[in-house]
């Protein structure tokens, strides 16, 4: 009953969880435009995860997982459902996530047979992988209701069904490290414990082996999604969109969200994009984002791209963006090699590429 | 008879031996709309002061239709036709609208209805829709500006003055204002106004005169300026000259998040403003006079109240917080340094020593039991010493003590708080040139020191040569950041005004 009354008073007066402020992009996340000038490596059909072992970058796209070799993509092997998520092991294996629900380890990239199947445990929607030494995997499961691409549907049903899990590649366990996360999307190791995001508390927490979990940056304007490590130490974070103000006034408001849902077609609902401005039905559009037909950089953000570059204490250091006008939106994964940053752009997608030299020196890390 | 109704030559005002303005020879023709811009502290309201009789000149000579004229107060300038509009209204909160505009110009019986229906029959002629029988505390900024622009009419006045007319204004009464002032001018009234909003100069006004450290840059007609040459005459000062002239070559990198302000709101000046505070590092904050700076900083530091309804979120460290009153955020380690010392600053009858122990025991709130002389004494010598107050022993009096050292006793108050963000607002108006540079050092030393330093400046080179990182601060919101190594004053101005 308290908690109902503090809800109505929350709500009335619009403080805790009622609330519909949303930080500012400041300090080392001050918007600029270096995603719009990255090198466009390719366009394909359904990019959605990179990983690299250190030489090469690996690509899911689609059913395909393919490699990058100069500037060519070679296609090693076709699955019969889409891959949800990528990593390179240590030792030249590769692991894959198909359709989120279920994680094939394989020896190398084009081996014929996979050396472990991971399924069941409830897993719906894996993500995310990463290597956790050289005999785990961390994996996000973001959602027990939605699949992947339903992330849309989970905003708006305030979904907290997200686990973070850890696949044992010699037992051929899977345990649960963390559970009743809102939407858990991306993760990294980092002295045995998992740094994981949680997409809708715009945060990343460090969950231990034994479950205890920290947060380690918290307050992001943005969803953050997936994790890969950086070279001389720290993390690349991708953001596949901007927080908004109407959005977080949406989600707090049950009744429309609702109705919202029961009626109008998903395209144009008032949810975050990875891209926008194909229709003039979309929320925000028009005079909230042109003045003389020219898309405001500044206007609220329907869709944005985002990589922002954490140090070893996972505090951000710079970051790269493609803002309102811009194409680059909707960056779900980014990973460095050789010299470069890979990152695909789901919003248009694309995978691009950007030289990583200079890029502290010029936003003032 | 001539087309000038206002002269002044070789116009010099000084206070206390330094120049407000300096040889300025301005002229304003029978009417016209003449708009002043400048700088803050580039000498517009003196200059107006001067021509209202608030002050008088120190040399140079004023006429007025031709002939000289001195006028030594308020009353002497209407005699001579000219009336001024200041920024904060000068209209007698409690009484009645009528009342307010007879006022001065009573007769030995005063009949109150008959005030009311003279007061009536004016407003009505000046087509302004506002009761005479109204209290004035109870009107809007816009209303309140009617009846001091009535009461100028009222008082025959030909030149009537506005200080920023439109800071408080919202956009549809600030085109109503546009709309009175032309309606003044076709009667054949002289208008002379300040105006922080450049657009506003180039739209309204039929000339435009540029202020800059006390003298005169430019008259001209308004339709020879743009934006970009009125922002270049304000600012182009040559920057090897000041106090300030190094530009800064590295800035100190971010350290952790200390604050963050989230869409905060006080209605009508602080407008869903959002940034966000690093330790190490000095943030600026600049804008002008109505920018929402110094009120968003004192919601921080418990000052003043946020709005109550939907009024944005603090965030310290990770946590959300509101203080309604300071103790609380002093406890947490927020010290707020006042911009107006002699008001909110200190208690300028009492010792160094005890103003500066005051502020340790602000920090706390529910009282300390047992206060300490000794303690009180040694607390004042160790902050007299390390900020380098000049006074005679730390029982003299802050009432006592120049500009620069009543401000060191403020500053000294907060730090002795020990605090981890140290808000400075204005933190060296009215203090000399000194000072000035041993306060820089103090706010430089305090971020080396791995403080988060928030300085909110009006004046450009002081952010220039002070920040790491500076926001710029327009309508009650933070509308641009540039790192000290981008910044130019021609930037940070354009984002102030444009």
């Amino acid at each position: 009953m308290f908690g109902t009354l503090r809800d109505f008073a929350q709500g009335f007066l619009g403080r805790g969880e009622a609330t519909i402020t949303v930080p500012s992009f400041d300090g080392a996340l001050k918007p600029n435009q270096a995603l719009e000038r990255a090198e466009t490596l390719l366009e394909c059909d359904a990019p959605e995860d990179l990983a690299t072992d250190g030489t090469k970058v690996y690509l899911a796209d689609g059913m395909s997982l393919a490699r990058f070799e100069g500037n060519g993509l070679t296609t090693l092997r076709e699955f019969d459902r889409p891959i949800t998520a990528l990593a390179c092991l240590r030792g030249g294996g590769i692991a894959v996530a198909l359709d989120g629900r279920e994680v094939r380890i394989y020896p190398d990239p084009v081996a014929p047979n996979p050396s472990a199947i991971f399924q069941g445990a409830g897993m719906r929607s894996v993500n995310a992988l990463a290597p956790a030494g050289s005999e785990a995997l961390f994996a996000t499961d973001c959602s027990a209701t939605r699949d992947v691409d339903e992330w849309a549907w989970d905003l708006m049903e305030r979904g907290r069904s997200g686990r973070a899990l850890r696949l044992d590649l010699k037992t051929k366990e899977i345990t649960e490290l963390a559970s009743d996360l809102r939407y858990a999307f991306g993760a990294c190791a980092t002295d045995g414990s998992a740094i994981i995001s949680e997409s809708w508390r715009h945060r990343l927490i460090a969950v231990a082996p034994d479950g205890m979990s920290k947060i380690v940056l918290s307050h992001l304007p943005v969803y953050p999604s997936r994790i890969s490590p950086a070279q001389g130490g720290g993390w690349w974070l991708t953001a596949f969109i901007a927080r908004t103000q109407l959005v977080e006034f949406v989600l707090r408001e049950p009744a429309y969200r609702k109705r919202m849902m029961a009626e109008i077609d998903p395209e144009y609902w008032i949810v975050p994009r990875l891209k926008s401005g194909k229709s003039f039905k979309e929320p925000m559009q028009g005079a909230h984002l042109k003045a003389m037909g020219v898309v405001k950089p500044w206007a609220p953000p329907r869709s944005y791209g985002l990589v922002i570059r954490l140090d070893a204490s996972c505090k951000p250091m710079f970051s790269l963006h493609s803002r309102a006008d811009g194409f680059n939106h909707g960056i779900v994964s980014a990973v460095e090699s050789g010299g470069w940053l890979y990152m695909i752009a789901k919003g248009p997608r694309r995978v691009l590429r950007l030289p990583i030299e200079g890029l502290a020196k010029e936003f003032g890390a | 008879m001539s087309d000038v109704i206002i002269s002044l030559e070789k116009a010099t005002k000084l206070y206390a031996g330094v120049a407000a303005i300096e040889d300025v020879d301005f002229e304003l023709r029978r009417g016209e709309i003449h708009a002043l811009v400048g700088e803050n502290g580039a000498g517009k309201s003196t200059l107006t002061k001067v021509m209202a009789g608030v002050v008088a000149l120190t040399t140079g000579t004023m006429k007025v239709d031709g002939a000289k004229a001195s006028p030594g107060t308020p009353l002497e300038a209407r005699q001579f036709g000219v009336a001024m509009v200041f920024q904060e209204n000068s209209l007698v909160p409690t009484m009645t609208v009528a009342q307010n505009l007879f006022l001065g110009q009573e007769r030995f019986y005063n009949r109150l209805r008959g005030i009311n229906i003279a007061a009536q029959q004016f407003l009505q002629s000046l087509n302004f829709d506002v009761s005479p029988t109204a209290i004035v505390s109870g009107l809007g900024a816009a209303k309140k500006q009617m009846v001091e622009i009535a009461r100028a009419v009222l008082h025959n006045a030909k030149v009537i003055i506005f200080d920023e007319p439109t800071a408080a204004l919202t956009p549809e009464e600030r085109k109503y204002f546009f709309d009175l002032a032309r309606d003044l001018k076709k009667r054949g009234v002289s208008i002379v106004f300040i105006s922080h909003a450049l657009e506003e100069a180039l739209i309204l006004a039929d000339r435009i005169t540029v202020l800059r450290d006390g003298k005169k840059i430019v008259t001209d007609d308004a339709y020879k300026f743009d934006r970009a040459s009125i922002v270049k005459a304000m600012v182009g000062r040559d920057l090897s000259h000041t106090l300030y002239g190094v530009k800064k070559t590295t800035v100190r990198p971010a350290g952790e998040r200390m604050l963050t302000i989230q869409n905060l709101k006080m209605a009508p000046m602080v407008k869903n403003n959002s940034l966000s505070i690093f330790a190490g590092q000095i943030t600026g904050v600049f804008g002008l006079v109505g920018a929402g700076r110094t009120e968003t900083f004192k919601i921080v530091a418990g000052v003043m109240k946020r709005d109550f309804f939907h009024g944005g979120d603090i965030v310290l460290r990770d946590k959300p917080v509101r203080y309604r009153v300071p103790a609380p955020a002093v406890k947490a380690g927020i010290a707020y340094v006042t911009e107006d010392r002699k008001v909110e600053g200190f208690f300028e009858t009492t010792s160094i020593a005890r103003n500066v122990y005051l502020g340790l025991l602000a920090k706390f709130p529910g009282g300390r039991g047992l206060l300490s002389r000794r303690e009180q004494s040694a607390s004042g010598a160790i902050w007299i010493k390390r900020l380098n107050v000049r006074a005679i022993g730390n029982e003299a009096k802050v009432i006592e003590l120049s500009g620069g050292n009543q401000q060191k006793v403020v500053i000294a108050k907060s730090l002795i708080q020990e605090p981890d963000i140290i808000i400075f607002d204005e933190p060296t108006r009215g203090v000399d040139v000194g000072a000035i540079v041993e306060i820089h050092e103090l706010i430089n030393r305090l971020a080396d020191e791995g403080k988060a330093v928030v300085v909110i400046s009006s004046y450009l080179p002081e952010i220039l040569g002070l920040s790491d990182r500076i926001l710029v601060s327009r309508q009650g919101k933070v509308v641009e950041e540039f790192s000290a190594l981008e910044a130019t004053e021609e930037k940070i101005m354009y984002a102030a005004i444009h």
